[in-house]
């Protein structure tokens, strides 16, 4: 069995520093790994990520995050991940990692994922060069998820998105918003391979349970969704 | 009354406000108050939120029922076997 604890959407800033820090202190006792889903600041500065950083970092577990479109709202990107890769946090975009657990290898596939919608209801490469380039966005970064989740070599497969790939877990958003919560490519690019888990963030009134198409299951783990510090997962 | 221009201006400064940046607050009219419901990650981004919302729309009468996130440690795990 390996154990996953993950939770997204901390929007860390000073006036939260030390909230998560007493539960943090037991996950070590819980869990194998902790993934971030994205929305780890409020703005995406260089100071707000050296607060995630003091309150994720040192937990004696591998700690991997996604970001979010918070996390991209400064146009501080380097300078945010510098700061949590300094903290030993990896940070994926596009990418994967593996981790040695006493439960297998977990291989972990990341990207920050991007709007769109779902089937029958979404956005088309077509018309306008910034309608073109926003449904662009979402393809490329799914193509990424779908190519890091097939090229894993590991025993258990979990991918980490911040954008949600299924509408299931959006149930209490507005459906009015669902194009800007997600897009039913990265559920494909999930789907491509045998994924064990799908976790991502960013519906904070979204719901905690979903699966694929694919029968992949998939959980939001926005704090304001799970309510409390995060949730742990038990795979295989 | 509060109309329709007031709730969207009062949700897009919810986010794009640089002391707020809350996407997760509903703003929703009622006949009589505009009520702000949601959950935030400090006292103070409450706080912030009915200063900034009262400095911006004096005449809107509120209704605020904005929680602070709960960040306890989970007393279970979810088996996926």
């Amino acid at each position: 069995m390996i154990r996953v604890a993950a939770v997204g959407d901390v929007h860390m800033d000073q006036d939260v520093v030390g909230r998560f820090r007493p539960a943090l202190e037991r996950l070590p006792e819980q869990a194998d790994v902790l993934l971030l889903a994205g929305d780890l600041t409020r703005h995406g500065t260089e100071s707000e990520a050296r607060c995630v950083a003091a309150e994720f970092g040192g937990l004696g577990v591998p700690v991997v995050a996604v970001l979010g479109n918070h996390d991209h709202h400064c146009d501080q990107v380097p300078q945010v991940v510098k700061v949590l890769t300094d903290a030993g946090i990896a940070v994926l975009e596009g990418d994967s990692t593996v981790v040695d657990t006493p439960g297998g290898t977990l291989g972990i596939a990341g990207a920050k994922g991007f709007g769109g919608g779902f089937a029958g209801r979404c956005a088309s490469e077509f018309g306008e060069p910034e309608m073109k380039a926003f449904v662009r966005t979402t393809s490329v970064t799914a193509e990424q998820l779908g190519a890091a989740l097939r090229d894993l070599d590991c025993d258990t497969r979990v991918a980490l998105t911040h954008y949600a790939p299924v509408p299931d877990t959006l149930a209490g958003e507005p459906p009015e918003i669902y194009p800007f919560l997600g897009s039913y490519l990265l559920g494909q690019a999930i789907d491509s391979a045998p994924t064990a888990l799908a976790v991502h963030g960013h519906a904070h009134a979204g719901t905690e349970r979903g699966t694929t198409p694919g029968g992949v299951r998939v959980r939001n783990v926005a704090h304001p969704v799970i309510k409390q510090a995060y949730s742990v997962f038990h795979l295989g | 009354m509060i109309d329709e221009y007031t709730e969207a201006a009062i949700q897009r400064l919810l986010t794009e406000h640089g002391g707020l940046a809350e996407q997760g607050i509903k703003v929703i009219r009622r006949e009589r108050v505009l009520v702000l419901c949601g959950e935030v990650e400090s006292r103070q981004r409450r706080d912030e939120i009915l200063r900034l919302v009262h400095e911006n729309f004096p005449d809107v009468p509120l209704s605020v029922d904005i929680g602070v996130t709960r960040a306890s440690a989970p007393t279970e795990a979810e088996e996926l076997p």
